[in-house]
Parts: C-alpha cells; structure tokens; sequence
C-alpha cells in the first residue's frame, strides 16, 4: 500500500468518528448518574467519556417499568414476523420461480403491484379492519400485516430461479412429489437467502413504528420502538436522561449485534432488494 | 413412475403459493381497495365503531375537501421560484438527452415531473377564494422541501463516501461499518439522540458552540432550523444503504477503464468525475428514486422531533394523514390524502421499475 491510501484512511477516519458521535454521547450519557445530568450533560470531553460513572440507569431500567415487557414483546413480534415472512416467502417464491399453473403470470403482475402500495397508504384501513375483528393490541395485530411483503417474494423467487434444474429434474424422475422436493431439497439449498430475508425482516419488525402505534394503544403491548417514543417527549423530568438514553441503548443492542454479526447477509439484502426491487 | 396417488403440479403450486396469497389478499389488496372506498365517505372514525351505518356516501367530497377551494384560478408565474426550477428542469432533461448521458426513459421521468412543476403551481385561490383545507398544500410543500434536501444529501454524500471507500482491505471495511451502523437503529433512538444533541440547554452541539464563545441555536422551536435539523437527522440514519448500493455499482465498473484512464494522466478527482460518473448513472438514479419514495414517507422524525412545528413548518404528509385520522377522527378525508400518497408513490415506483429494467 502507498502513502496516498494512509492518508485517505486517516482522512476518512475523522467524519467516521463525526459519524460515530451522536452514538457514542447516546452511549456515554446512559451511564452517567441522572443528578449530574440534570446540571450538565458535558462533565468529561463534552460528555463523549462516561465519568462520573455508573449503572444504576440500567439497573433502574429492568428492576421497575416497562422497559423489559416492551423488549419482550419486541421480540416476540420480530420473532413472529421473521417465521411468518420466511414461509410466506419460501413456499410462494419457489412455485413462482419453478412451476407451471394457470394465471402464474397475472399472480406475478398482482405482486408486482403490490410492490407499489406503500404502508402508510393503507395503514388506515388496516386499522377499521382490525378494529372490527377487535384484534387490536395483541400480537398477531402487530405480526400478520406485515407478512404481506411482496419483496420476500420476489427475493425468494430470484434465488430459486438461479439453482440449476438438473437436482430437481433427478428427483420428479424419481417419483418424488412437489411438496418433497420443496421440503428435503429445496429449502435446505435456500439457508443463505432465507437468511438474509430473516436478518433484513427481523430488522424491519425490530424498528417499525407507524403500524404498532396506531394498532398498540394499551402499553402492555408496546413494542421497545414504540415504547421509547412514549418516554422521550418528557426525558428532561420524569424518567430521567441518562435512563432513558439507557433505554435508548437497550433498544438498539439486538439489532446492532445482529447487524455486525451477520453484516454479509445485510449488505446482500439491501443490494438485492435495492436494485432489483 | 411411483403409484402413490399424490397432487398435480397445479395443485400443488397453489397449495404453495396459499399461504402467500392469503396474506396478501387480506392485508394488501383488500385494505387498499377498502382506503379507496373510505375515502369516498364521510366516515367518522368514533361514530362508525359504535354504530357502521354512521357513514355517508359522499363520492369525491373529500378530494375536493382536501385539494381544492373556492374560487381556484391558475395563472403564469404564481409561484416563481418552482416554475423557475420546473423549467429549469426540462431543459435540462432536454439537454442531457441530447448529449446523450441520460437514458431516454430518465429524460422522460424527469420532464413530466419538470412540467408538473411548471404547470401545478400555477393554481391559487382567485380574488374572494380559499383554499377549503389550508393546511394540505403547505403540507405537500414541506415535504417536497424535506425530499428536496435529504435526497441530493444523503446522494452525494453517500456517493462521495463510497467512491472513497471502494477497496477492498480491513481498514476500509471497519469504516464501511462505521457509516452503516446508524442505519440499523429505530427512528425513535435517532430521533431521541438527535432531540437530545439539538437541545439548547443539554446538546453535544450547544456545548461546543458555547465553549467557543457562540450562542446555541434553539434548532428545533426556530422555524428556520428545524427543517434543517430533521433533514441533518435523516443524513445521518440513511447514508448507509445508498452508501452500499452505490459500492455494489462501483463494484461492475470494470478495473480497465482505470488503469487505462491512469495511463492517460485521469486519476482522483479528474477520474471519479470522467469515468466514475458516467458509469454510475443507473445506479444513480435507482438510488434517487429510491430515496424519493422512501422520504416522501417520512413520519416519525417530525412526529417525534418537533411535532410538525414550530408553526406547521415540519409538518409533513403522512403525519398530516395521521392526524387527520386518529386526532381529528376524519377517516375519510385521511383516506383520500392517503389515495394522493399513493399516486404520487406509485409513480415513481413505475420509474423505478422501468429503469430497473433497462439494460445499461
């Protein structure tokens, strides 16, 4: 490597730390004790350095509040979406990219327009629908319409269109049924694109925030995205700063581990469902 | 052949495709066309969950409620600054095209949306006349002034950063990372860290402009700044997937075409500008439109930020249709902005599509 690269690497590293700050003073404020941060939020280095220290924002968060109900039931909605998108998506993906039936073309033409309605276009009937099922504040609320993407779909198809024929030519001349091959051939084929549907799903279930504030109004059913936009507007008096920025980190620590772990798989995603979608 | 009786093709890809279409049809397709239908109602969102005959066909009431006025009149050069910029636009499409470095299918895009500009404005409440909702074309305003700043933002800088970072060694990868992490976290932890790092009493950004002897700024109750911090606060959460798009497009342009530009004295600057550009010009536009269809949607920076103030300055659509429907209880003049959201999306979703699928 020449000197010109050291330099772009040094000059590149000052707006990535710029870029890092708000992050960082997140971070640094949760740790430090709500009376100093009543006077002062820049005690240490503009508060970027947690000092004076401590944990007692988080430990405040999980001994009383609602901060670990509303992060469970983060979870069990991502969950839950993630499972649902990923058999949607599968099974559907796969007889659109590999069989033959009546009106495939015009099921393709659906979903292509599909891809056009925004959520916020039909979050409103969404909400007189539920309502007369009286399924709001539960889970499946939250879970069931985000399981209509058609871009898993179409993620999914493009992966099935690219595995050769012949795997699968062997096993129909061998008798096997559709559903089997799908089952014990295909799908174990598909784990790295079902991968990045689930990661990229689990992020967008982690981080959604229109539909569960309309469809949650008992916060017992809060997810944590919803539940901190419940708390920020009054950080300042009751909660606290430094536990609510605590509640802030608390939020993004599953989607941010998941994210430098299977950093691969997202990249992929965002190209794929980017250029494509 | 096995003897098993067992399902035909037929059957069995609908037995697949079932769970899909389900979904689909009850929480996509049913819902949309079911927006449409409310949105030709006056449907009282409390009246009709205590009693559903509380609703009334009205038709197209509640677009002319929600779009037009009294006295509605069009002249040339009501709005200048727009119409300047509209034609500005078409010849610019014009130009491009001629000389060859926009394809014909962006030219066109660009012109029809140019010649809107040019010809839309031109609507005003003549002499006596009002608007019949004063709030929903300032709405749409603003958040055309939202896209109009955070796209070429987030564009260029994303651009800038990936053509900055397009090698393939661990330093570059970890600063990669740097600049994507923002983008997994929620609107509401951007929106808490951003409320927090604008405040004039307790923000990262008042106490560096105090210690250097300068007054905070109070960003988000000024009405000149507050646009400003929330499109700063947009910046810096969504840099990373045009950041990445635009590294897989660096990626295709072949490696020749630099070593040949080097030879011929065309690095840095000179090469990113003569070769990377003109190579780039698909995923470019992707990349806008993408961006254009998703901050149209923007919701919970103002929501959560200024509340769409100070003085409606922040309010944007979706906010607009949110209030009008969960605050004021108005479902169906919600659902007919929602229907207006969904033109305007939809066509640039037909953008998008074609150019995907052009060949370069």
């Amino acid at each position: 490597m020449n000197r010109s690269y050291y330099w772009l690497v040094l000059g590149l590293s000052i707006p990535a730390f710029l870029w890092l700050v708000p992050t960082l003073w997140m971070v640094s404020l949760s740790f430090q004790p709500n009376e100093v941060l009543a006077r002062t939020t820049s005690s240490t280095f503009f508060g970027l350095i947690p000092l004076p220290f401590t944990w007692d924002n988080y430990a405040a968060l999980f001994s009383f509040g609602q901060t670990p109900k509303w992060f469970l039931n983060s979870f069990i909605v991502a969950i839950g979406m993630t499972l649902g998108v990923l058999l949607v998506s599968t099974t559907a993906g796969y007889a659109l990219a590999r069989m033959e039936f009546p009106f495939k073309r015009a099921i393709m033409v659906i979903c292509l327009i599909g891809l056009m309605v925004p959520e916020q276009a039909v979050f409103i009937p969404l909400y007189t629908m539920f309502a007369e099922f009286g399924w709001h504040n539960s889970y499946h609320a939250l879970i069931l319409p985000r399981m209509a993407v058609p871009i898993g779909v179409f993620l999914m198809m493009q992966f099935f269109k690219a595995i050769p024929k012949d795997i699968e030519e062997a096993a129909r001349l061998d008798g096997v049924t559709w559903l089997k091959i799908f089952w014990y051939v295909m799908l174990p084929l598909a784990r790295p694109a079902m991968m990045t549907l689930a990661i990229l799903t689990f992020l967008y279930a982690w981080n959604d925030y229109l539909w569960p504030l309309v469809s949650a109004q008992q916060r017992e059913y809060f997810t944590i995205t919803l539940g901190l936009a419940s708390i920020q507007s009054n950080f300042a008096q009751s909660e606290g700063l430094g536990r609510v920025m605590a509640s802030g980190v608390i939020a993004s620590l599953p989607v941010v581990i998941l994210f430098l772990i299977f950093q691969r798989y997202v990249v992929q995603a965002m190209t794929a469902g980017g250029s494509k979608g | 052949m096995a003897s098993r009786s067992k399902l035909s093709q037929t059957q069995a890809a609908w037995l697949l495709l079932a769970p899909f279409l389900v979904t689909y049809t009850l929480f996509l397709i049913y819902p949309f066309f079911r927006g449409v239908w409310i949105s030709l109602h006056d449907w009282n969102l409390l009246a009709v969950a205590f009693n559903p005959d509380a609703k009334e066909f009205v038709g197209m009431r509640n677009y002319e409620r929600v779009m037009w006025g009294k006295d509605i009149t069009w002249s040339v050069f009501n709005a200048p600054i727009l119409q300047t910029l509209g034609l500005m636009g078409v010849a610019l499409s014009i130009f491009l095209s001629r000389m060859g470095r926009l394809s014909s299918s962006n030219a066109i895009a660009l012109g029809v949306v140019s010649v809107l500009l040019v010809f839309l404005p031109g609507f005003h409440p003549g002499e006596g006349g009002r608007w019949y909702d004063r709030r929903f074309w300032p709405t749409v305003g603003n958040t055309l002034v939202f896209v109009g700043f955070a796209v070429p933002g987030v564009t260029i800088s994303a651009l800038l950063l990936a053509a900055a970072l397009n090698r393939e060694t661990r330093a570059m990868s970890i600063l990669r990372t740097l600049f994507f992490l923002s983008q997994v976290l929620s609107v509401t932890v951007v929106t808490l860290i951003w409320q927090i790092m604008f405040s004039p009493r307790q923000g990262l950004i008042a106490n560096i402009t105090e210690t250097f002897g300068g007054t905070p700024i109070n960003w988000l109750t000024d009405q000149q700044f507050a646009m400003a911090a929330i499109v700063i606060a947009t910046v810096w959460w969504s840099l990373g997937i045009a950041m990445i798009l635009f590294l897989a497009g660096l990626q295709d342009i072949s490696k020749d075409i630099y070593e040949a530009a080097a030879l011929d004295n065309a690095k840095g600057a000179r090469a990113f500008w003569f070769i990377t550009l003109p190579n780039l010009t698909r995923t470019i536009s992707v990349v806008v439109i993408l961006q254009i269809i998703l901050h149209f949607q923007v919701f919970g920076q103002p929501h959560l930020m200024t509340q769409g103030g100070p003085n409606d300055t922040t309010q944007v659509l979706v906010r607009y249709i949110y209030q009008t429907g969960f605050r004021d209880s108005e479902l169906g003049r919600a659902s007919a902005m929602a229907v207006f959201l969904f033109l305007i999306m939809g066509s640039f979703s037909i953008i998008q599509f074609v150019i995907g699928r052009e060949k370069n």
